[in-house]
């Protein structure tokens, strides 16, 4: 999809952009005719129909979570049968207006939903899977055993009311109404997609702790979108409710895996896949006349044929059956042209590099850490009593031999580990006992190691990433992104900024290209480019070398000196020690857990004892 | 009382070994078999089936787990590992697991007819008088073969090579495979093993139950429950839960209604979800949650 010329490129987004402006308009007056058709069949087409166009809720529902953030709920059973009980119930028993019911239901399994987040999310993505499996289980059998649910016969819903007389023209109301509830959901989702929240989401899923040192706090994002989906879902329930009779079988747990399969095999992440999948599966049993144990058992033989044969879903098929002939996705590009590719001295125009515009207190250390001591669970020690300051505007090396715990040391500055003892300050304030996404608002970022990014997002978006933090309510405003004027400037201005933020690291020619389709190098790059694009006032880079090419090296040290020149303070761990001694004004050398001596990068190239640990004479 | 405990051991035996089950190919893949109780289902229908054609009942019952087994190791090549290679890390095994479940339901169904069979009585009718309760000697094989299940399932791992080969790969499948080992061909064992121990669990309780299609969904589900109870980390773990989900089933039984085992054990496992999440006997647990609940106050303190 991603042409790697830039130009074409550029082409390509300016036509994209016009034709995306036609297809909305288009595909909506299709919708409404499509709507009106149906509002004037048949009770059994429209039956049909219905029940899809709730599936397709519960499907888009489920992709939200699912496909974007990485969360394979199997609650959303549980939750359209909240939303379907709770709006027969209030309305039978107590007489509550369904128009009433509807927000009721948002906002009633919406808060169901954060509070099974907030108590799932504690351990894994599977934990998550099982706990919301279990509340599944758990309503199931509420809605079979309670009385006041009618146990396994179930409650007859709602009745839906026609329109006025004098607007009957139009059909059924209840074919409108679910059409909006359709339309609503879809509509939130796509929003979402071309939201700033999309790359996002996106890296809670694939790359959650560079999400995390881009001060993303990934418990909480993960919970709201649960809510919203959650939400979602109950309004399917809702809508549900007023299709006939609301029973136990209807919302086994097995419909939440019907549910997944939906979105599996229309395609995962995609605005029509889960659409697709729920129309097909919804369908399927009504259209093939079989008995209905072997129409049961090809359908479990579709289960699992579709995860094996084509994990990518419908869409995912058709996408590579487009691409291939055209051969524009990928230009295959050999290692040693990538290499002369990937950084181009020229472009490095590291002036441009943004720069921090926090206040900071010039006499404080920019970072400071006092007595440091941590463990890996009841382990041995590995800091010990470790000090280290970083005086402002400085560029600060960290050596040590492998297993000295440098990259420890750098994962509790950066607040991915707590120190079990000692005390760390950035300007001053301290933030031991913050955790790693509320660094980045104190002015520190960071670089991995490895650097592990969104791969199916392009380079820029991935960059866009470390603008989340000073771009205003991304979360309150996704739903509606498109139609926000601000919104759109938003994003505009934070594609422009990731842009500048490649072109300074010399990275121009990548912008537009998939994360996984470019070279190791310029992982590592877009991985630095993110950390500066945020504006830190500290910047940690952890190995920013390995894997480096020669020039890339040099660009890295060309940006180094500007970072510098700007007032930022850096610290680096490498093991390149001339680069080390060249670039740094102090060198701080840890051996075995414990400092060994800290001060300015020449006298500690002399040091008689750091040769002996670290340099071997 | 002493009943309640008897039979509750009894019923927990059976759902332990499912949990075991469970707990094995989670060991070795990472993966929750959601087709584990149709396997179990499988050997109780091929039982059944097999002695009323006049074959002896041992010999009815050992293909039942012949049969059981078989099906773990084909169900993981066909179903499990491909979507592995896939991408290890997805829950697309969710949708595949559950329709191996479904074909092997809906298969029985239509080859054996969707209503209850006739099971052959074992050792049912056979009762030993323990203090004031009674068990049947099919109950009390249950509850033997259950600990010398998990105890061999220990022996195994602790002090074989293929048991360490397990450990090495529950770790990092990857690292495993670059050392050499045949990491498909363990899971395959794995899931054979988990599918065997379904089928024991299915021959003893088969008397009770007789034989129907529709058993893997009951036992299916309370193995899973006795899984969360017990800790899936932890497959000895697993079968504690078992039993622990067979005293509960009895006793909520014999203390708030005959239905209450239908409730009572949704109301433990959630309790069990929101106090311990990772099972009552998973490994370090309650230290775990402490030292997370000092680690701030101390941090506070400095």
């Amino acid at each position: 999809m991603t042409p790697t010329a830039l130009g074409r490129a550029t082409a390509a987004v300016a036509s994209r952009r016009t034709a995306g402006r036609l297809v909305v308009p288009v595909v909506l007056v299709a919708y409404v005719l499509v709507t009106h058709v149906v509002a004037l069949t048949s009770s059994y087409t429209q039956s049909l129909v219905l029940v899809a166009a709730v599936f397709g809720i519960l499907a888009v529902s489920l992709d939200l979570v699912a496909g974007m953030a990485g969360l394979y709920s199997l609650g959303h059973a549980g939750l359209f049968a909240l939303g379907a009980y709770a709006t027969t119930l209030l309305n039978a028993d107590l007489d509550w207006n369904i128009f009433v019911l509807l927000p009721v239901c948002l906002v009633g399994v919406g808060l169901v939903g954060i509070v099974l987040g907030l108590l799932s999310f504690r351990v894994s993505g599977l934990y998550f899977a099982i706990t919301t499996f279990v509340f599944t289980l758990v309503i199931g059998v509420l809605a079979s055993d309670l009385t006041i649910t009618g146990g396994l016969q179930g409650l007859p819903g709602p009745i839906f009311p026609d329109f006025p007389y004098a607007i009957g023209g139009f059909g059924t109301a209840l074919v409108w109404c679910v059409a909006a509830c359709l339309l609503v959901t879809v509509g939130a989702v796509w929003s979402i997609r071309r939201s700033a929240l999309y790359p996002v989401l996106l890296a809670i899923r694939d790359a959650e702790p560079f999400a995390a040192a881009n001060g993303v706090r990934t418990r909480l994002v993960k919970v709201l979108v649960f809510g919203v989906s959650a939400a979602m879902a109950g309004m399917a329930g809702w809508a549900f409710s007023f299709l006939g009779f609301v029973s136990p079988g209807q919302f086994s747990w097995t419909v939440s895996v019907n549910i997944l399969v939906m979105v599996i095999l229309g395609g995962m992440n995609t605005t029509w896949g889960p659409l697709i999948g729920a129309a097909f599966i919804s369908v399927f049993p009504v259209y093939v006349h079989i008995d209905p144990l072997w129409q049961e058992l090809v359908f479990g033989a579709i289960f699992v044929l579709v995860i094996v044969f084509a994990p990518s879903g419908v869409l995912g098929v058709l996408t590579k059956l487009v691409r291939r002939p055209g051969g524009t996705t990928r230009t295959p590009v050999s290692a040693a042209e990538a290499d002369a590719l990937a950084v181009d001295p020229a472009a490095l125009r590291s002036t441009d590099l943004p720069v921090h515009t926090m206040s900071v207190d010039p006499d404080l250390p920019a970072v400071e850490c006092s007595g440091i001591r941590f463990r890996y669970g009841s382990g041995s020690l590995v800091l010990d009593n470790v000090n280290l300051t970083v005086r402002p505007g400085t560029i600060h090396g960290l050596i040590g031999p492998n297993g000295s715990g440098k990259s420890t040391l750098v994962n509790l500055i950066a607040g991915h580990l707590r120190p079990d003892e000692g005390s760390i300050r950035l300007h001053g304030r301290p933030v031991h006992g913050l955790d790693a996404a509320a660094r980045p608002g104190h002015g520190l970022s960071r670089t991995f190691q490895t650097a592990v990014l969104v791969r199916e997002l392009r380079a820029r978006d991935n960059v866009a990433i470390g603008l989340y933090r000073t771009t205003p309510r991304i979360g309150r405003r996704a739903l509606v992104w498109p139609v926000l004027p601000g919104a759109r400037r938003d994003s505009r201005a934070t594609a422009t900024k990731a842009g500048a933020a490649l072109d300074a690291v010399g990275m121009s020619r990548w912008r537009e290209s998939r994360v996984a389709d470019v070279p190791h190098g310029v992982e590592q790059l877009t991985q630095l480019a993110a950390a500066c694009v945020g504006e830190p006032s500290v910047l940690v880079l952890d190995e920013p070398l390995a894997g480096l090419s020669t020039g890339e090296v040099t660009a890295v040290a060309g940006i180094l000196t500007e970072l510098k020149r700007a007032g930022v303070s850096v610290i680096i761990i490498e093991h390149q020690t001339k680069f080390i001694f060249e670039m740094c004004d102090e060198v701080t050398v840890l051996a075995a857990g414990s400092l060994v001596t800290t001060g300015p990068a020449a006298a500690v190239r002399v040091d008689s004892r750091v040769r002996e640990v670290y340099l071997g004479q | 009382m002493l009943q309640v405990l008897l039979s509750g051991l009894a019923i927990g035996g059976v759902y332990g070994l499912v949990a075991l089950g469970f707990a094995i190919a989670f060991y070795v893949t990472r993966v929750i078999n959601f087709a584990q109780g149709q396997l179990l289902m499988v050997a109780v229908m091929v039982t059944a089936a097999l002695s009323t054609t006049g074959l002896p009942t041992w010999l009815a019952a050992l293909a039942g787990l012949v049969g059981s087994a078989a099906l773990g190791v084909l169900m993981y090549f066909v179903a499990v590992g491909p979507v592995l290679a896939y991408d290890r890390f997805s829950f697309a095994w969710l949708v595949s697991t559950l329709g191996v479940a479904i074909v092997l339901e809906t298969g029985a169904a239509i080859i054996w007819g969707p209503t209850s069979r006739a099971f052959p009585a074992m050792l049912n009718n056979n009762t030993v008088h323990v203090g004031t309760g009674s068990l049947t000697l099919q109950q009390l094989l249950t509850v033997v073969v259950a600990l010398l299940a998990v105890a061999g399932f220990e022996l195994v791992r602790r002090f074989t090579l293929f048991g360490k080969l397990g450990m090495a790969i529950s770790a990092d499948p990857e690292m495993a495979r670059a050392v050499g080992s045949n990491t498909r061909l363990a899971a395959g064992v794995a899931f054979g093993v988990a599918g065997l121990l379904a089928g024991v669990a299915g021959v003893l309780i088969g008397p009770i139950t007789f034989a129907n299609p529709y058993l893997g969904d009951t036992y299916g589900i309370a193995g899973f429950v006795a899984l969360m109870i017990g800790g899936i980390e932890r497959p000895a773990g697993a079968m504690a839960g078992g039993f622990i989900l067979g005293l509960l089933d009895e006793g909520a039984n014999h203390f708030i209604n005959s239905h209450a085992s239908d409730w009572f054990p949704f109301v433990v496992v959630v309790a069990v979800l929101l106090l311990a999440p990772r099972g009552l006997f998973s490994s370090g647990e309650v230290l775990r949650r402490l030292r997370r609940t000092t680690t701030p106050m101390a941090e506070g303190t400095s």
